[in-house]
């Protein structure tokens, strides 16, 4: 199964030849990143169809781990490099004069992104970690307007803070159990690091990891960056980059720290998260700031979800950061030509009536109303909490229930006045047909799912009992013992 | 494809056919054509109605996460169903025709007009039909979110005012989805029958948890204080016969869920067992205390009204106290006249709302204080509201007199005096301000500007005379409703009542509509024969009036009707300081302030300082947590 | 002195400055050295994870293998990390000479302010201030002008 680091190896490639390419044929330029992303995330639909039930892993040049790279797929970690692949190519950037240097990004992004998924080795892990995020800082400041370069830097001020706290906490762990790879780690870790010192480098990498997946209290980039960079890009962090850095932390949680305090931690996190997001979302006055904060909310819940011990929990955070997937990138597509401020969007329904319908059906589904998915998994993750002991998930239940009820008042407090024609003096501009079709495709995908809704809940609990299984990872990776 | 399957695939159906034609003229009748097809459809499970069927269910299941959603009609859906579809069809009838298109020109769109009223009766016989607590939120939500549509279609003031509404709304919902979640932590399923078994031992704490979300969030839709101030406005504001389809129904959806939950799940009986804190009042006279504070507060805040739609809006909420409070009662009577009173209730309010809505029609306005004299000019609209106002009032010969005698004499029995004190104050300012409605529009000096007006059209006319005749006719043999509602009483557990034709015969008292009615009209019958025998009348017309020994003119104003109750309203005039505005204005600044600090959170000049503080905080945490 | 109590003192020495540097600086500059210090220390700390006295280079000399050798590992992750760690300095580096050149200023509360400043007004909305700060007043003229 090496043709796994294909979905690594292919968008990079095709990266760094992009410029060479592009001097050769301007069209060949312009559409060879979109086709290798295509190819790719064919790939990989084709690998998760044929995975079942065992993960496959891959040892990268035959060397045995420690000292080898392995790469291991179970059905989770194809689905997000595939996520990466296709979002990418979804959200392909188009705006801007230097378009082969934003092309080249973003394939490295999606290479990047996929490596993540991917890998079973921590540095490994952290390696494309920095990759994406310096991947990122560039399309942020891509706008090029003072405001993208004073968030990216401020961006890139806290996120290598994180990093670098991250790779103490790597340091720690190797520290205790001498080796990094994830299936040697979680045959070590109830012996090595059931102490002080692995709980210390869960919340180190916890938080620097965290960054990235908009963790409370060090998400206070996610207004500015999403507010400054191209809306595009916004999309692209909110709903694919974010999802990558949950991975991870979710893989630590399975594998290597299974003690009650990290899922504490996480839950504390999580629920400040929620009401932070959602009550600053109450008094946004414009359009992507308030589904910045909103996003930083959501994930608040994926948090919440993931802090829920077992398969179940893993089981509802899956639910609720898929349906962010396919909501957050469409709403950021909307907001492509609404990025002014609340008061200007008065009459939008009649400049764009599809955009309107769209944004209602998004916004009914983020609130969780039935039938759509976003109330089975937001009753996934309520049901789930109400089922365990501690006070503090009853706490959790509640703050989901408030955000909700807030989410509703802001998001049809803008709905509405999308139709309040009587005050449309200069409604805003129509949207472009790119942006109405992947938005309106992700739509569709979502009303679409109304009705597999058995089916696919049936195959992301199987998703989410296989990523649960640590026992299953250790034997298919199939590390020699340590000396 | 059982029956309930015919019904809610032909609601559907109509859904869909509004979408498609509702912008055409004839958008109207084929609306009410849809609805009357679906009254067949619904009169082909009579027998729940007369109590000779169980259960319909519905052939569509579905599982989903492990949990079982079923649909079923037993024999409370179907009455409320018969309600809503009954609302439905009289008010599409009563919008087609001239109503589309003055609505029309106005600038509304007719199709979406249609659709949501459409779709509300389509979400509403989903929630009547739900056979389980996660079928009823789904129902919950679709009926909450087509109300929303069908309020918001009113322009700019009015989409403020469904906002609000959507605001109490989605927050009752959640705390519905809350209760459901413990519900769900406490017994582990959905189903009716699993929280049935579990409530008689359940622990008090849960309980009473379940019983304030549940009652808070069944409440907000039922506008129960204190979460009634969004409903007269919103009421008001929709566009005319969605307003009296609105008024009719909507709002006893959440009567039907606590029916459901609190009444036959948890059980009255359950409640009562339940203390509040320090005080000598149950969980059921909690609730019961707060029905009476729902009678009495909105009706006198009707009194208060000038505008038409606005009281009757609040009228619309303090009647749903009554209901309420004889659902509490719970024995045979009470809760009979509970029941009763949302028919009824919804017979006499849409036809209230139809009448005041031709008013606007003819003349423009609703504002009471413009208008004046009609009768003469709108002599058939002054029929049907004078028979709302008599039904409303709750007086005979009108079925209101019924199901309100039903609910007196249960509070009696039930030995709470204060209770039956607390509604017949509700009463009392029922008729003061339901006399001041009709006077205001009907009786005295007519306007100058309404002089060339005309009667309503036919399209609006015969609707209303339809539910003046089943006001009447309820009225007269009440017993027609009874079996319904004794049908109801028994599926949902509750004593049914022993009844006849013309009313009531129990060994606890007993009422025989037929015998009142009949001397009522004997009477009637000979006080105009003598009128019309003795020939001493002469016909007069409207504005030929003399006063002071010269004749009036038009022009001049010799009546003024716009402070009506001005000794009333010195008395208790001081006693309104908007209490509950305050409460509300000040839950939503506080939510305001919270909010611009979290704002002002997420603009710190030093992103770093908040990731060092919190690996500080975590790692102390961590390692003081550990160590101990 | 037992040299490996040195090399951790340096380590989370390196650490705390570094943080300190972040934290406390109001220069764009000297935060981005704050980074780098960081980086520095948690880099050394990967390296002192496997630690001993004594150990020498894991390098094979005329066919011996030394008695105790140094885990070659950590060095090779360590170098990853300075590469990524300059990879990103130079980024660093180069937004702030942008951010320079688009604010004229590298002072990091002034940036914020100038930053948000440039939110509101795409957005076309008023940024909310005290009608008496002196900052706004400052660089909405500044703005203007």
């Amino acid at each position: 199964m090496n043709k796994l680091a294909l979905l690594v190896a292919l968008p990079l490639i095709t990266a760094f030849l992009l410029p060479v390419i592009n001097r050769a044929s301007a069209l060949a330029g312009r559409w060879s990143g979109p086709l290798i992303l295509l190819i790719t995330s064919a790939l990989g639909i084709s690998m998760w169809s044929q995975l079942g039930d065992n993960a496959v892993a891959v040892e990268l040049g035959g060397f045995r781990p420690p000292l080898g790279i392995t790469l291991y797929a179970d059905q989770m970690a194809i689905l997000f490099a595939v996520a990466a692949s296709l979002g990418t190519l979804l959200l392909w950037p188009n705006g801007g004069e230097d378009r082969v240097r934003q092309s080249t990004l973003a394939l490295i992004l999606a290479a990047s992104g996929s490596g993540l998924a991917l890998s079973g080795d921590l540095f490994n892990i952290y390696v494309f970690y920095e990759l994406v995020a310096v991947v990122s800082y560039g399309l942020i400041a891509a706008q090029a307007s003072s405001g993208s370069y004073a968030a990216t830097i401020r961006y890139l001020v806290v996120s290598s803070f994180g990093a670098a706290m991250a790779l103490t906490g790597i340091a720690l762990v190797y520290q205790a159990t001498g080796t990094l790879n994830l299936a040697q780690l979680a045959q070590l870790a109830p012996t090595q690091l059931n102490n002080t010192q692995g709980l210390a480098a869960f919340v180190l990498m916890l938080i620097g990891f965290g960054v990235k997946a908009e963790l409370f209290p060090v998400n206070t980039w996610v207004p500015e960056v999403y507010a400054t960079a191209p809306t595009r890009i916004s999309g692209l962090l909110a709903g694919v980059v974010s999802k990558l850095a949950l991975l991870i932390i979710v893989r630590l949680l399975v594998l290597v720290f299974h003690q009650p305090e990290a899922l504490t931690v996480m839950l504390v996190l999580g629920i400040m998260g929620v009401v932070s997001g959602e009550l600053a979302a109450w008094r946004a006055r414009d359009f992507k700031r308030m589904i910045a904060f909103s996003s930083i909310g959501q994930l608040g819940i994926v948090f919440i979800a993931f802090a829920i011990p077992g398969k179940a929990g893993i089981f509802a955070g899956l639910a609720v950061a898929l349906h962010h997937l396919v909501v957050k990138p469409a709403l950021f597509l909307l907001a492509e030509r609404w990025n002014g401020s609340l008061s200007n969007l008065a009459g939008a329904a009649k400049t764009s009536p599809l955009a309107a319908a769209l944004f209602i059906l998004l916004a009914l589904s983020l609130i969780g109303v039935p039938p759509l998915p976003g109330f089975w998994a937001k009753l996934l993750v309520l049901v789930e909490l109400s089922q365990q002991a501690q006070p503090l998930y009853y706490l959790g239940a509640f703050v989901i229930l408030a955000g909700a009820a807030l989410e509703a008042n802001y998001l049809f407090r803008v709905a509405s006045r999308f139709y309040h024609t009587e005050k449309a003096q200069t409604a805003p501009a129509a949207h472009r047909m790119p942006e109405l079709a992947t938005a309106s495709l992700l739509c569709a995908a979502l009303a679409g799912s109304v009705f597999v809704l058995s089916p696919l809940a049936e195959q992301i609990e199987s998703i989410a009992a296989q990523a649960a299984d640590a026992a299953h990872y250790i034997q298919t990776v199939n590390p020699e013992t340590l000396p | 494809m059982t029956p309930l399957d015919h019904l809610l695939l032909l609601s559907a159906l109509s859904v869909v056919v509004m979408l498609v034609i509702g912008n055409r003229q004839a958008a109207g009748w084929t609306a009410t054509v849809l609805y009357a097809a679906q009254g067949v459809a619904l009169l082909l499970m009579s027998g729940l109605g007369y109590g000779t069927t169980a259960a319909v269910e519905s052939a569509v299941s579905f599982q989903v996460l492990e949990q079982a959603l079923h649909w079923r009609f037993d024999a409370l859906s179907w009455f409320f169903a018969l309600i809503t579809i009954g609302a439905a069809l009289l008010s599409s009838w009563f919008s087609a025709g001239e109503w589309a298109q003055t609505y029309r020109l106005r600038g509304g769109s007719l199709r979406i007009f249609h659709t949501a009223l459409a779709l509300n009766v389509f979400s509403m016989l989903v929630l009547l039909a739900s056979g389980d607590l996660l079928s009823l939120f789904i129902g919950w939500e679709l009926v909450s979110w087509a109300s929303f549509l069908i309020m918001a279609l009113g322009g700019a003031k009015a989409s403020r005012y469904a906002l609000r509404y959507l605001s109490y709304a989605f927050a009752g919902a959640m705390a519905v989805l809350g209760g459901l979640a413990l519900v769900y932590s406490l017994v582990g399923s959905f189903q009716f029958q699993a929280l049935k078994a579990a409530a008689p031992t359940m622990d008090s704490a849960s309980l009473w948890l379940l019983f304030t979300l549940f009652g808070a969030g069944f409440g907000v839709k039922m506008a129960l204080l204190p979460f009634h101030l969004w409903q007269a406005k919103a009421y008001a504001e929709t566009p005319g016969p969605g307003a009296s389809f609105l008024g009719a129904i909507s709002s006893r959806m959440g009567l039907f869920a606590i029916a459901i939950v609190l009444v036959q799940l948890i059980g009255i009986a359950r409640l009562m067992e339940m203390p509040v804190p320090f005080s000598f009042l149950s969980a059921r006279d909690l609730l019961a205390w707060i029905a009476v504070f729902t009678i009495i507060f909105p009706t006198f805040t009707a009194l208060r009204q000038h505008d038409a739609r606005r009281l009757l809006a609040w009228h619309g909420i303090g009647q749903g106290g009554y209901m309420l409070l004889g659902l509490l009662i719970a024995d045979d009577l009470g809760s009979a006249g509970g029941l009763m009173h949302v028919f009824n209730h919804a017979t006499y309010q849409a036809m209230l709302f139809m009448a005041v809505v031709a008013v606007i029609h003819r003349t423009g306005t609703s504002d009471l204080n413009r208008l004046g004299g009609l009768v003469a000019r709108m002599p058939l609209s002054f029929v049907a509201m004078l028979i709302g106002i008599i039904g409303l009032a709750g007086l005979p010969p009108m079925n209101g007199f019924v199901s309100k005698w039903l609910i007196y004499r249960s509070l009696i029995l039930d030995g709470s005096p204060l209770l039956f004190l607390g509604a017949v104050i509700g009463t009392l300012g029922t008729i003061l301000s339901v006399y001041k409605l009709i006077h205001n529009t009907f009786l005295g000096q007519l306007r100058l500007e309404h002089e060339d007006i005309g009667e309503a059209p036919l399209s609006m006319i015969l609707p209303m005379m339809i539910l003046s005749a089943v006001v009447f006719i309820t009225g007269y043999f009440p017993g027609l409703v009874l079996d319904w509602v004794a049908a109801a009483q028994t599926s949902i557990g509750l004593p049914a009542l022993a009844h006849h034709l013309g009313g009531v015969a129990t060994d606890k008292g007993g009422l025989d509509m037929i015998w009142i009615v009949s001397v009522l009209l004997a009477g009637f019958a000979v006080g105009t024969l003598v009128f019309f025998s003795g020939n001493r009348h002469k016909r007069v017309h409207q504005l030929d009036n003399y006063a002071g020994g010269h004749f009036l003119t038009a022009e001049t104003r010799y009546q003024y009707s716009d402070n009506f109750y001005p000794g009333l309203m010195h008395l208790i005039g001081p006693w309104y300081r908007k209490s509950f505005r305050w409460l509300e204005r000040g839950f939503v600044s506080t939510v305001d302030t919270v909010s611009l600090a979290m704002q002002g959170l997420y603009r710190p000049v030093h992103p770093s300082l908040y990731l060092l503080a919190v690996v500080v905080v975590a790692l102390s945490w961590v390692i003081s947590s550990v160590a101990v | 002195m037992d040299t490996g109590l040195i090399l951790y003192t340096a380590a989370f020495g390196l650490i705390l400055i570094g943080s300190a540097g972040i934290v406390l600086s109001t220069h764009l500059v000297r935060t981005i050295f704050g980074i780098a210090l960081l980086e520095a220390g948690a880099n050394l700390l990967l390296l002192l994870a496997t630690y001993r006295e004594g150990n020498s280079a894991p390098i094979i000399v005329d066919g011996r293998i030394p008695a105790a050798m140094a885990d070659p590992v950590p060095q090779a992750l360590v170098l990853t990390a300075i590469v990524i760690g300059v990879g990103i300095l130079a980024l660093a580096l180069s937004l702030a000479l942008r951010v320079q050149r688009a604010y004229g200023t590298l002072d990091l509360r002034e940036i914020r302010q100038r930053l948000e400043q440039d939110i509101a007004d795409e957005a076309g909305i008023e940024l909310s201030s005290s009608s008496d700060a002196p900052q706004a007043v400052a660089s909405r003229q500044e703005g203007q002008a």
